[in-house]
This record gives C-alpha cells, structure tokens and sequence, in this order.
C-alpha cells in the first residue's frame, strides 16, 4: 500500500520538462531507437550493449541523469525475464566457451532480451520524462497515430491516477480505523479489490460524464503548441546517425581487431 | 434575447434500478434568472441537473433548453450553451494542467488554438486563477479547484450555467469568494444546493423539491420561509 502512495506521488507530481527538445523529435528519435534494438539478432548481445550510449547520453543532456533512468528502469526486469526464462532451458547449444565453462546459446539470447527489454524501457522512461504524456501522445496522433489509440492511451493513463486516488482513500480510510494492525488479511484484500473496482468505475462514470458535459466525443483534443524548432532537428539528425551506426556496424568487432 | 431558458414539461425519470427520481417536473426559468434548487440528499436535485444538457434524458416528458428540445442528436448541441459544473470539482479535472483542462471544453469546439488561448486567460482571470495555468489540478487547495472547475466551463462560453452543489467542503472564505464570483456573472443560472445562505445570497428564486416532485417554487425567503426546506 505505501508502494501505492509512492508510485501515485511519482504519477501526479512528477512531470516531463518538454522545454528542452520537442516531443515529436524525441518521439521519433526512440521509436527509431526501439525498432533498431530489436532487430539485433539474439545472439548478438554485443551489439545490442552499444545502443546504451542512447539512454546515458539523452538522459544526461536534459539533466534527468542516468542514475535515475536505470534504477526505475529495474522495476521491468522480472517482466523482461519472464519473457525469456525459458530459454536457457530449451536451447542448451554452447554458443562460446569461457575457459572451460560452455556458455549456452540459451543464456546468451536471455541476455539479449534482458538488454533489449531493459535499454527499450529506459528509451521510453526518458521519452515520458522528458515530454508528459500528453504532448506525447499529441506527438503521437500528429505523426499519423490512430486517434483512438492515442485516446485510449491518455485516458488509461488518466485512470491509473484515478484508481490509485481511490485505492489511497480505502487504504487511509482502513488505517484510520486499523488501531494499529498494519497486515491486509487476504479476505480483506479480496474485498478492497471488489470495492477498488466498483468505486472505479463510479469515479470514471462521473469523470466521463463531466468530458461529455464539455463537448467529449471520443477523441481527445489536442492544441497546435508541438513544434520543429533547430534544437529538435538536430537531436533528430544526430540520433538517427547515430542508432544507424549503432545497427549496422559491429563496434565490438571493430575495436576488437583494432586493437589487435 | 429571451433564448436562454430552460423549460421542463412533466419530465419523469426511472433509474434503470426502478427507483423514480423525477415524478413529473414543470418549471421555466427565464433568460438572466437566477434559481435555486434546493431539497434534501435523495430529492432528485442532481438528477435533475443532469437532464439539463442531455447527460440523463428523460423516461417521459421533455426539457427544453432555449428552444431547443434535448435528445441524444440535440445534446450536443445544447451542451455548447449549458455549462455544467459537477459537485466534485476533481471529476472535472482530469487533464495534465489547469491550462489543459480549461482548454479542454474550447479544443472539443474545435476553435482555433489562439481564441483557446484567449478564452482560457479570460476564464481563468475571472475566477482569480491567472498564472497557475501550469499547475496540475492536484496540486490546487478545495477553493481553487472549483474555481478552476468553473473556468473550464466558462471557457466554453456558455449561455446558462448549472452548477451541483458549488458551496461542498469549502471553507468560509472560499465559499464567500465564490459566491461573489457567480454573483458577478450574468448568465442564467441554475444552482442545486443546500446552502440556504448561498441561495438567498444569489438567487431570486427557488424550487424546492421533495421525493422528486416540486412542492415549492417562488420567491426564495418565501420558500425558505413558509416550507420545511431542511
């Protein structure tokens, strides 16, 4: 429950500085950035840890700083690994050795995932942070986004707020009256999820109900303030030079046989 | 320009539970009147208040808003001159910053981005909130976000204002600043409350209702006076 408090504290008061560089740009520049990290072949996780230089460069230059990008990026991790758990299992091949010890294509395509899940992730977290979800998703519909995908999008956004709001209230509503008991009986987390629910869906009733008094009709509005200024076309120059190198040419093998 | 009315002629209304919340309502307020709505928790206020731009429409019977009758093809329309403004200012703010969620109503008319503009500053001048344009909704004290709920829907210049419960967990000098606020509107207005102060204050007249029928409607000391409100 405190995690509930943190996460909605993070979720209303924290929001994206979209000064620095334009949304659409830095839409753009990680779209461009997720699709080339995905498309490394899994067993070349070597190439993939080069794209790093995106999230630690970008990061840095709009001052949110790296150190915070990657820790909140951890949280993705069990999810990520989830995805490849299974692989190490399945696919026992020795792709190298170490020594003696036979490194499996298993665990170097699990690698690959995780690395891939982790930089994509953090691509993303610097996107939000940097922009606020509504420029975002007003980048989004400009750059030819459905605009019933872009509405779904900043509404389910809008509704975790609402739910944690309500799960806040319940939860203070229950400490209030706890006299100290700080443990949530799984009978009692039953219920509060059932009441979780119905309030939630009376809240939105209300808030959709408030949208519609006001003209809503199932397409959110978005105002005309996005703009391509020189900032935004040289971040995008850059970066699109820089993850086409990335892609394409294998850094490790060139300072390798430099090297030598 | 007498076109600002709202007329309700008989109007009934049964929640799909089957408990009535309307049992035949007649009532017209004229263009620049101010009235009260008032009546106990469970009375049908809020129901009402919502038949008047077409969020609830009714089982039987018709509302009229400046000759316009509502139905679902009409609401549209009629919610351009009806400003409504909820019991709960936190429903209505839903967007990222106040600027946003004033501008939601004008961006919904699709105005060009520069009279948004125009329309927010002037909304939000009204009701004392110029320079907290950038503030998140949740970041505002009880006062201020009703009065940012108000600016959302003046924003959209409207011809009639509704308002549910306007004076709710505001503190004394909140609730007098407001009360000075809508007194310097001159919209048609209607008002459900309990804040009997409120309503003498700023309405002329008032309608009280009772189970869902009206049993008193005229002069507001005289309603207050001769009936039972609370």
């Amino acid at each position: 429950m405190e995690a509930i408090e943190k996460t909605y504290r993070q979720i209303v008061y924290e929001k994206g500085d979209s000064g620095f560089i334009s949304a659409p740009s830095m839409l753009v520049v990680t779209l461009l950035f997720i699709i080339a990290v995905l498309s490394v072949p899994v067993q070349e996780p070597q190439k993939i840890i080069w794209f790093a230089v995106y999230p630690i460069i970008a990061s840095e230059i709009t001052s949110i700083g790296f150190g915070k990008v990657f820790i909140k990026s951890l949280w993705i991790i069990p999810f990520i690994a989830l995805i490849g758990i299974f692989n190490p299992i399945i696919d026992t091949r020795t792709a190298f050795r170490v020594g003696n010890v036979g490194v499996s294509c298993g665990w170097v395509s699990f690698t690959s995932i995780i690395l891939r899940g982790l930089l994509s992730f953090q691509a993303v977290l610097i996107l939000v942070m940097t922009t606020g979800f509504l420029d975002m998703f007003n980048s989004m519909r400009r750059l030819g986004c459905p605009a019933v995908l872009t509405t779904q999008l900043l509404l389910t956004y809008r509704y975790i707020a609402v739910i944690m709001e309500e799960a806040l209230t319940m939860k203070r509503a229950r400490t209030a009256r706890g006299y100290g008991k700080k443990k949530y009986p799984l009978v009692l987390w039953g219920r509060l999820v059932g009441q979780l629910l119905v309030r939630s869906m009376q809240r939105a009733t209300r808030i959709h109900k408030a949208m519609c008094a006001r003209g809503f009709n199932g397409t959110m509005p978005t105002g005309n303030s996005l703009s391509w200024n020189g900032r935004a076309f040289l971040w995008l120059a850059v970066w699109i030079t820089v993850i086409i190198a990335l892609r394409f040419i294998d850094f490790s093998d060139f300072i390798t046989n430099y090297a030598i | 320009m007498s076109h600002h009315f709202i007329r309700f002629d008989n109007v009934k209304y049964t929640y799909p539970d089957g408990s009535e919340a309307l049992k035949g309502v007649s009532f017209t307020i004229t263009h620049g009147e101010r009235v009260a709505l008032l009546g106990l928790n469970g009375s049908g206020k809020s129901t009402l208040i919502l038949h008047t731009n077409g969020l609830l429409l009714p089982t039987s019977g018709k509302v009229n808003i400046g000759g316009i009758p509502i139905t679902e093809k009409t609401a549209p329309t009629v919610r351009k001159s009806v400003g409504m403004v909820f019991q709960n200012p936190d429903d209505m703010l839903f967007m990222p910053t106040v600027y946003d969620d004033v501008a939601f109503g004008p961006r919904n008319m699709n105005l060009p981005e520069d009279e948004v503009e125009k329309r927010v500053t002037e909304a939000l001048d009204a009701v004392g909130l110029a320079g907290l344009e950038k503030k998140s909704a949740f970041q505002l004290s009880g006062g201020q976000k009703r009065s940012a709920a108000i600016a959302s829907v003046l924003s959209m210049e409207p011809d009639i204002l509704v308002l549910d419960e306007p004076t709710a967990n505001l503190d004394l000098l909140a609730r007098h600043n407001l009360i000075k606020l809508l007194d310097s509107f001159h919209h048609t207005i209607l008002v459900a409350t309990h804040d009997l102060e409120m309503a003498t204050a700023l309405c002329s007249r008032s309608i009280l209702l009772k189970e869902g029928r009206i049993i008193a409607d005229g002069p507001t000391g005289e309603v207050i006076e001769n009936f039972n409100v609370f």
